[in-house]
Protein backbone atom coordinates (compact mmCIF):
# COMPACT_ATOMS: atom_id res chain seq x y z
CA UNK A 1 0.00 0.00 0.00
CA UNK A 2 1.56 3.24 -1.09
CA UNK A 3 0.98 6.53 0.70
CA UNK A 4 0.38 7.94 -2.81
CA UNK A 5 -2.76 5.84 -3.34
CA UNK A 6 -5.58 8.37 -3.03
CA UNK A 7 -7.63 7.95 0.12
CA UNK A 8 -11.37 7.48 -0.34
CA UNK A 9 -13.64 7.84 2.63
CA UNK A 10 -15.92 4.91 1.95
CA UNK A 11 -16.33 1.76 3.97
CA UNK A 12 -15.14 -0.64 1.32
CA UNK A 13 -11.84 1.05 0.53
CA UNK A 14 -11.06 1.73 4.20
CA UNK A 15 -11.73 -1.95 4.99
CA UNK A 16 -9.34 -2.89 2.17
CA UNK A 17 -6.68 -0.54 3.61
CA UNK A 18 -7.04 -1.87 7.16
CA UNK A 19 -7.14 -5.52 6.06
CA UNK A 20 -3.85 -4.88 4.25
CA UNK A 21 -2.28 -3.31 7.35
CA UNK A 22 -3.40 -6.21 9.56
CA UNK A 23 -2.10 -8.77 7.05
CA UNK A 24 1.31 -7.05 7.10
CA UNK A 25 1.32 -6.98 10.89
CA UNK A 26 0.28 -10.63 11.30
CA UNK A 27 2.87 -11.78 8.82
CA UNK A 28 5.72 -9.65 10.25
CA UNK A 29 5.07 -10.46 13.90
CA UNK A 30 3.57 -13.95 13.84
CA UNK A 31 4.44 -15.35 10.41
CA UNK A 32 0.75 -15.77 9.55
CA UNK A 33 -0.32 -15.23 5.95
CA UNK A 34 -3.76 -16.84 5.68
CA UNK A 35 -5.92 -15.03 8.23
CA UNK A 36 -9.39 -14.04 7.05
CA UNK A 37 -10.38 -10.57 8.11
CA UNK A 38 -13.82 -8.98 7.83
CA UNK A 39 -15.94 -6.32 9.53
CA UNK A 40 -16.92 -8.66 12.40
CA UNK A 41 -13.36 -9.82 13.16
CA UNK A 42 -12.23 -8.89 16.70
CA UNK A 43 -8.66 -7.73 17.30
CA UNK A 44 -8.33 -9.55 20.60
CA UNK A 45 -10.10 -12.89 20.35
CA UNK A 46 -9.99 -13.55 16.58
CA UNK A 47 -6.64 -12.03 15.63
CA UNK A 48 -4.98 -12.61 19.03
CA UNK A 49 -3.34 -9.20 18.77
CA UNK A 50 -1.63 -7.84 21.86
CA UNK A 51 -1.87 -4.19 22.82
CA UNK A 52 1.68 -3.59 21.57
CA UNK A 53 0.52 -4.83 18.12
CA UNK A 54 -2.16 -2.14 18.22
CA UNK A 55 0.61 0.45 18.72
CA UNK A 56 2.13 -0.82 15.45
CA UNK A 57 -1.31 -0.58 13.80
CA UNK A 58 -1.59 3.02 15.04
CA UNK A 59 1.69 3.75 13.20
CA UNK A 60 0.40 2.17 9.96
CA UNK A 61 -2.86 4.15 10.22
CA UNK A 62 -0.91 7.37 10.68
CA UNK A 63 1.32 6.57 7.69
CA UNK A 64 -1.77 6.08 5.55
CA UNK A 65 -4.12 8.80 6.79
CA UNK A 66 -1.81 11.30 8.51
CA UNK A 67 -3.18 13.39 11.37
CA UNK A 68 -6.78 12.92 10.19
CA UNK A 69 -7.07 9.63 12.10
CA UNK A 70 -5.88 9.32 15.71
CA UNK A 71 -6.16 5.69 16.78
CA UNK A 72 -4.63 6.33 20.24
CA UNK A 73 -7.26 8.95 21.03
CA UNK A 74 -10.01 6.64 19.72
CA UNK A 75 -8.95 3.83 22.08
CA UNK A 76 -8.23 6.21 24.99
CA UNK A 77 -11.93 7.07 24.94
CA UNK A 78 -12.95 3.43 25.51
CA UNK A 79 -13.09 1.31 28.62
CA UNK A 80 -11.19 -1.95 28.90
CA UNK A 81 -14.10 -4.23 27.94
CA UNK A 82 -14.85 -2.17 24.84
CA UNK A 83 -11.23 -2.55 23.71
CA UNK A 84 -11.39 -6.33 24.24
CA UNK A 85 -14.56 -6.47 22.08
CA UNK A 86 -13.26 -4.05 19.42
CA UNK A 87 -14.00 -5.20 15.85
CA UNK A 88 -12.39 -4.28 12.55
CA UNK A 89 -15.81 -2.88 11.54
CA UNK A 90 -15.85 -0.40 14.42
CA UNK A 91 -12.39 0.87 13.44
CA UNK A 92 -13.47 1.13 9.78
CA UNK A 93 -16.48 3.24 10.83
CA UNK A 94 -14.27 5.46 12.97
CA UNK A 95 -11.78 6.00 10.12
CA UNK A 96 -14.57 6.79 7.61
CA UNK A 97 -16.15 9.29 10.05
CA UNK A 98 -12.76 10.93 10.75
CA UNK A 99 -11.91 11.22 7.03
CA UNK A 100 -15.32 12.72 6.23
CA UNK A 101 -14.95 15.21 9.10
CA UNK A 102 -11.52 16.22 7.75
CA UNK A 103 -12.95 16.64 4.22
CA UNK A 104 -15.76 18.84 5.53
CA UNK A 105 -13.50 21.13 7.53
CA UNK B 1 13.86 1.65 17.41
CA UNK B 2 16.54 3.60 19.23
CA UNK B 3 20.03 2.29 19.90
CA UNK B 4 20.47 2.84 23.65
CA UNK B 5 24.06 1.60 23.70
CA UNK B 6 23.67 -1.86 25.23
CA UNK B 7 20.28 -2.63 23.65
CA UNK B 8 17.89 -1.44 20.95
CA UNK B 9 14.72 -0.05 22.48
CA UNK B 10 11.31 0.48 20.90
CA UNK B 11 10.33 4.12 21.43
CA UNK B 12 7.13 6.03 20.70
CA UNK B 13 7.08 9.79 20.98
CA UNK B 14 4.14 12.12 20.69
CA UNK B 15 3.49 15.78 21.43
CA UNK B 16 1.28 18.77 20.78
CA UNK B 17 -0.41 18.34 17.39
CA UNK B 18 -1.13 22.00 16.78
CA UNK B 19 2.49 22.96 16.15
CA UNK B 20 3.06 24.60 19.54
CA UNK B 21 6.47 23.85 21.06
CA UNK B 22 6.24 21.37 23.94
CA UNK B 23 6.40 22.89 27.43
CA UNK B 24 8.33 19.99 28.99
CA UNK B 25 9.20 16.32 28.45
CA UNK B 26 7.44 13.52 30.30
CA UNK B 27 8.92 10.00 30.19
CA UNK B 28 6.56 7.08 30.80
CA UNK B 29 8.04 3.83 32.12
CA UNK B 30 5.95 0.63 32.14
CA UNK B 31 5.94 -2.39 34.47
CA UNK B 32 7.31 -5.94 34.48
CA UNK B 33 6.61 -9.10 32.49
CA UNK B 34 3.15 -8.53 30.98
CA UNK B 35 3.44 -4.78 30.46
CA UNK B 36 4.57 -2.58 27.55
CA UNK B 37 4.40 1.05 26.46
CA UNK B 38 0.90 0.28 25.13
CA UNK B 39 -0.40 0.77 28.71
CA UNK B 40 0.37 4.48 28.26
CA UNK B 41 -0.06 4.85 24.51
CA UNK B 42 -3.78 4.09 24.61
CA UNK B 43 -4.54 5.69 28.01
CA UNK B 44 -2.86 8.88 29.27
CA UNK B 45 -0.45 9.71 26.41
CA UNK B 46 -3.02 11.43 24.10
CA UNK B 47 -4.14 13.72 26.96
CA UNK B 48 -0.52 14.53 27.90
CA UNK B 49 0.26 15.46 24.28
CA UNK B 50 -2.90 17.59 24.10
CA UNK B 51 -1.76 19.35 27.30
CA UNK B 52 1.37 20.50 25.44
CA UNK B 53 3.90 17.94 26.65
CA UNK B 54 6.59 16.09 24.70
CA UNK B 55 5.70 12.47 25.58
CA UNK B 56 8.38 9.75 25.45
CA UNK B 57 7.33 6.12 25.88
CA UNK B 58 9.59 3.10 25.49
CA UNK B 59 9.53 -0.67 25.96
CA UNK B 60 11.92 -1.92 28.65
CA UNK B 61 14.58 -4.39 27.50
CA UNK B 62 13.01 -7.82 27.01
CA UNK B 63 9.50 -6.32 26.81
CA UNK B 64 7.15 -5.26 24.02
CA UNK B 65 9.06 -4.65 20.78
CA UNK B 66 12.44 -3.92 22.38
CA UNK B 67 15.41 -6.21 22.04
CA UNK B 68 15.55 -9.15 24.47
CA UNK B 69 19.11 -9.86 25.62
CA UNK B 70 19.50 -13.10 27.61
CA UNK B 71 20.90 -11.30 30.64
CA UNK B 72 21.26 -7.88 32.24
CA UNK B 73 17.95 -7.34 34.04
CA UNK B 74 18.91 -5.68 37.32
CA UNK B 75 17.37 -2.34 38.25
CA UNK B 76 20.68 -0.62 37.47
CA UNK B 77 20.59 -2.04 33.93
CA UNK B 78 17.12 -0.52 33.49
CA UNK B 79 18.29 2.85 34.84
CA UNK B 80 21.34 2.71 32.53
CA UNK B 81 18.99 2.07 29.58
CA UNK B 82 16.80 5.05 30.49
CA UNK B 83 19.86 7.26 30.85
CA UNK B 84 21.27 6.13 27.47
CA UNK B 85 17.88 6.52 25.80
CA UNK B 86 17.40 10.14 26.95
CA UNK B 87 20.97 10.95 25.90
CA UNK B 88 20.33 9.41 22.49
CA UNK B 89 17.07 11.36 22.11
CA UNK B 90 19.02 14.52 23.15
CA UNK B 91 16.68 15.20 26.03
CA UNK B 92 19.11 17.02 28.28
CA UNK B 93 16.93 19.16 30.55
CA UNK B 94 15.03 17.91 33.59
CA UNK B 95 12.18 15.52 32.73
CA UNK B 96 8.98 14.52 34.45
CA UNK B 97 9.16 10.79 35.16
CA UNK B 98 6.11 8.55 35.41
CA UNK B 99 6.42 4.89 36.29
CA UNK B 100 3.83 2.14 36.62
CA UNK B 101 4.67 -0.63 39.10
CA UNK B 102 8.32 -1.66 38.43
CA UNK B 103 8.54 1.30 36.02
CA UNK B 104 8.11 3.61 39.03
CA UNK B 105 10.97 1.86 40.80
CA UNK B 106 13.13 2.61 37.73
CA UNK B 107 11.91 6.23 37.58
CA UNK B 108 12.67 6.78 41.26
CA UNK B 109 16.08 5.17 40.88
CA UNK B 110 16.82 7.53 37.99
CA UNK B 111 15.85 10.54 40.16
CA UNK B 112 18.19 9.31 42.93
CA UNK B 113 21.04 8.90 40.45
CA UNK B 114 20.38 12.20 38.62
CA UNK B 115 18.60 14.65 40.93
CA UNK B 116 19.34 17.50 38.49
CA UNK B 117 17.59 15.68 35.62
CA UNK B 118 14.33 14.88 37.43
CA UNK B 119 11.66 17.62 37.46
CA UNK B 120 9.09 15.37 39.17
CA UNK B 121 8.39 11.68 39.75
CA UNK B 122 5.04 9.92 39.73
CA UNK B 123 4.90 6.41 41.17
CA UNK B 124 1.78 4.51 40.08
CA UNK B 125 1.24 1.39 42.20
CA UNK B 126 4.93 1.47 42.84
CA UNK B 127 7.67 2.02 45.40
CA UNK B 128 11.38 2.85 45.59
CA UNK B 129 13.76 -0.13 45.56
CA UNK B 130 14.21 -1.03 49.23
CA UNK B 131 15.37 -4.24 50.92
CA UNK B 132 11.74 -5.31 51.47
CA UNK B 133 10.84 -4.47 47.85
CA UNK B 134 13.62 -6.83 46.66
CA UNK B 135 12.36 -9.62 48.92
CA UNK B 136 8.77 -9.16 47.72
CA UNK B 137 9.77 -9.09 44.03
CA UNK B 138 11.96 -12.16 44.63
CA UNK B 139 8.90 -14.03 45.93
CA UNK B 140 6.70 -13.00 43.01
CA UNK B 141 9.35 -13.83 40.40
CA UNK B 142 10.12 -17.16 42.07
CA UNK B 143 6.46 -18.10 41.68
CA UNK B 144 6.45 -16.97 38.04
CA UNK B 145 9.52 -19.08 37.28
CA UNK B 146 8.57 -22.24 39.23
CA UNK B 147 4.79 -22.31 38.78
CA UNK B 148 4.42 -20.69 35.37
CA UNK B 149 7.56 -20.88 33.28
CA UNK B 150 8.44 -24.47 34.22
CA UNK B 151 4.93 -25.84 34.41
CA UNK B 152 3.33 -23.84 31.66
CA UNK B 153 0.50 -26.05 30.27
CA UNK B 154 -1.05 -26.69 33.71
CA UNK B 155 -0.60 -23.12 34.83
CA UNK B 156 -2.14 -21.74 31.64
CA UNK B 157 -5.11 -24.11 31.85
CA UNK B 158 -5.79 -22.89 35.40
CA UNK B 159 -5.41 -19.23 34.43
CA UNK B 160 -7.69 -19.63 31.39
CA UNK B 161 -10.37 -21.26 33.55
CA UNK B 162 -10.16 -18.77 36.43
CA UNK B 163 -8.97 -15.52 34.89
CA UNK B 164 -9.93 -15.81 31.22
CA UNK B 165 -8.32 -16.10 27.84
CA UNK B 166 -6.73 -12.67 27.78
CA UNK B 167 -4.89 -13.06 31.09
CA UNK B 168 -3.67 -16.50 29.98
CA UNK B 169 -2.20 -14.99 26.83
CA UNK B 170 -0.39 -12.35 28.88
CA UNK B 171 0.87 -15.08 31.21
CA UNK B 172 2.25 -17.02 28.25
CA UNK B 173 4.33 -13.96 27.31
CA UNK B 174 5.54 -13.58 30.88
CA UNK B 175 6.53 -17.26 31.06
CA UNK B 176 8.56 -16.89 27.86
CA UNK B 177 10.39 -13.83 29.19
CA UNK B 178 11.16 -15.59 32.49
CA UNK B 179 12.46 -18.70 30.67
CA UNK B 180 14.54 -16.93 28.03
CA UNK B 181 16.29 -14.43 30.31
CA UNK B 182 17.91 -14.02 33.72
CA UNK B 183 15.25 -11.45 34.74
CA UNK B 184 13.84 -13.67 37.51
CA UNK B 185 17.24 -13.88 39.20
CA UNK B 186 18.49 -10.40 38.38
CA UNK B 187 15.73 -8.18 39.72
CA UNK B 188 15.77 -9.49 43.32
CA UNK B 189 19.58 -9.20 43.25
CA UNK B 190 19.39 -5.48 42.36
CA UNK B 191 21.26 -2.88 44.39
CA UNK B 192 18.68 -1.22 46.66
CA UNK B 193 18.33 2.26 48.18
CA UNK B 194 18.77 3.37 51.78
CA UNK B 195 16.23 5.64 53.47
CA UNK B 196 18.81 8.44 53.12
CA UNK B 197 18.82 7.99 49.34
CA UNK B 198 15.03 8.20 49.32
CA UNK B 199 14.98 11.32 51.54
CA UNK B 200 17.47 12.98 49.16
CA UNK B 201 14.92 13.14 46.31
CA UNK B 202 13.91 16.81 46.47
CA UNK B 203 11.67 17.15 43.40
CA UNK B 204 7.89 16.86 43.78
CA UNK B 205 6.81 13.20 44.04
CA UNK B 206 3.29 11.83 43.60
CA UNK B 207 2.22 8.33 44.63
CA UNK B 208 -0.96 6.93 43.04
CA UNK B 209 -2.44 3.73 44.44
CA UNK B 210 -5.55 1.62 43.94
CA UNK B 211 -7.66 1.62 47.12
CA UNK B 212 -7.99 -2.18 46.99
CA UNK B 213 -4.29 -2.79 46.32
CA UNK B 214 -1.86 -4.07 48.97
CA UNK B 215 0.48 -1.27 47.94
CA UNK B 216 -1.93 1.47 49.15
CA UNK B 217 -0.54 0.98 52.66
CA UNK B 218 2.78 2.39 51.39
CA UNK B 219 1.24 5.86 50.91
CA UNK B 220 1.83 7.16 54.49
CA UNK B 221 5.37 5.73 54.56
CA UNK B 222 6.27 7.39 51.27
CA UNK B 223 4.83 10.74 52.41
CA UNK B 224 6.76 10.58 55.68
CA UNK B 225 10.07 9.88 53.96
CA UNK B 226 10.11 11.92 50.73
CA UNK B 227 10.38 15.68 51.44
CA UNK B 228 7.88 16.86 48.79
CA UNK B 229 5.42 13.99 48.41
CA UNK B 230 1.68 13.74 47.96
CA UNK B 231 -0.33 10.58 47.44
CA UNK B 232 -3.67 9.80 45.83
CA UNK B 233 -5.60 6.61 46.57
CA UNK B 234 -8.22 5.75 43.93
CA UNK B 235 -11.05 3.76 45.52
CA UNK B 236 -12.41 0.63 43.86
CA UNK B 237 -9.22 -0.23 41.96
CA UNK B 238 -6.29 -2.59 42.40
CA UNK B 239 -2.90 -2.84 40.70
CA UNK B 240 -4.26 -1.95 37.22
CA UNK B 241 -5.41 1.53 38.27
CA UNK B 242 -3.47 3.21 35.41
CA UNK B 243 -5.39 1.35 32.71
CA UNK B 244 -8.74 1.13 34.51
CA UNK B 245 -8.94 4.71 35.85
CA UNK B 246 -6.71 6.47 33.33
CA UNK B 247 -8.71 9.73 33.42
CA UNK B 248 -8.22 10.13 37.17
CA UNK B 249 -4.58 9.02 37.10
CA UNK B 250 -3.72 11.21 34.10
CA UNK B 251 -5.38 14.24 35.71
CA UNK B 252 -3.39 13.76 38.93
CA UNK B 253 -0.15 13.52 36.93
CA UNK B 254 -0.89 16.72 34.96
CA UNK B 255 -1.54 18.53 38.27
CA UNK B 256 1.83 17.26 39.57
CA UNK B 257 3.63 18.42 36.40
CA UNK B 258 1.99 21.87 36.61
CA UNK B 259 2.97 22.19 40.25
CA UNK B 260 6.54 21.05 39.57
CA UNK B 261 6.90 23.39 36.57
CA UNK B 262 5.60 26.30 38.69
CA UNK B 263 8.08 25.46 41.45
CA UNK B 264 10.98 25.37 38.98
CA UNK B 265 9.98 28.66 37.37
CA UNK B 266 9.75 30.23 40.83
CA UNK B 267 13.16 28.89 41.81
CA UNK B 268 14.67 30.20 38.57
CA UNK B 269 13.18 33.67 39.18
CA UNK B 270 14.74 33.80 42.64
Amino acid sequence: MSPHTPVTADEESVLTDITGMLATLLEDEYGLDDVEIGMATTFNRDLELESIDLVALAGLLEERYGGRVNFAEFLAGMDFDEIIELTVGRLVEYVVTSLKAAEAS
Amino acid sequence: MVDAGAVRLHVQRTGPRDGRPATATVVLVHGLLTDSLASYYFTVAPAFAAAGLDVVMYDLRGHGRSERPASGYTLDHNIDDLEALLDRLRVSGPVHLVGNSYGGTIAFGYAVRHPERAASVCLIESEPATESWAVKLGGILHRVVTQLAHNEPDALAWITAHRGHNTARLARGAARLARETTLGRDIPASRVLTEDHIRAVRCPVLGVYGGDSDLAELAPWLESLVPDCRTVVVPGHEHSVLVEASGTVGGAILTLIDRASGARAGAAAR
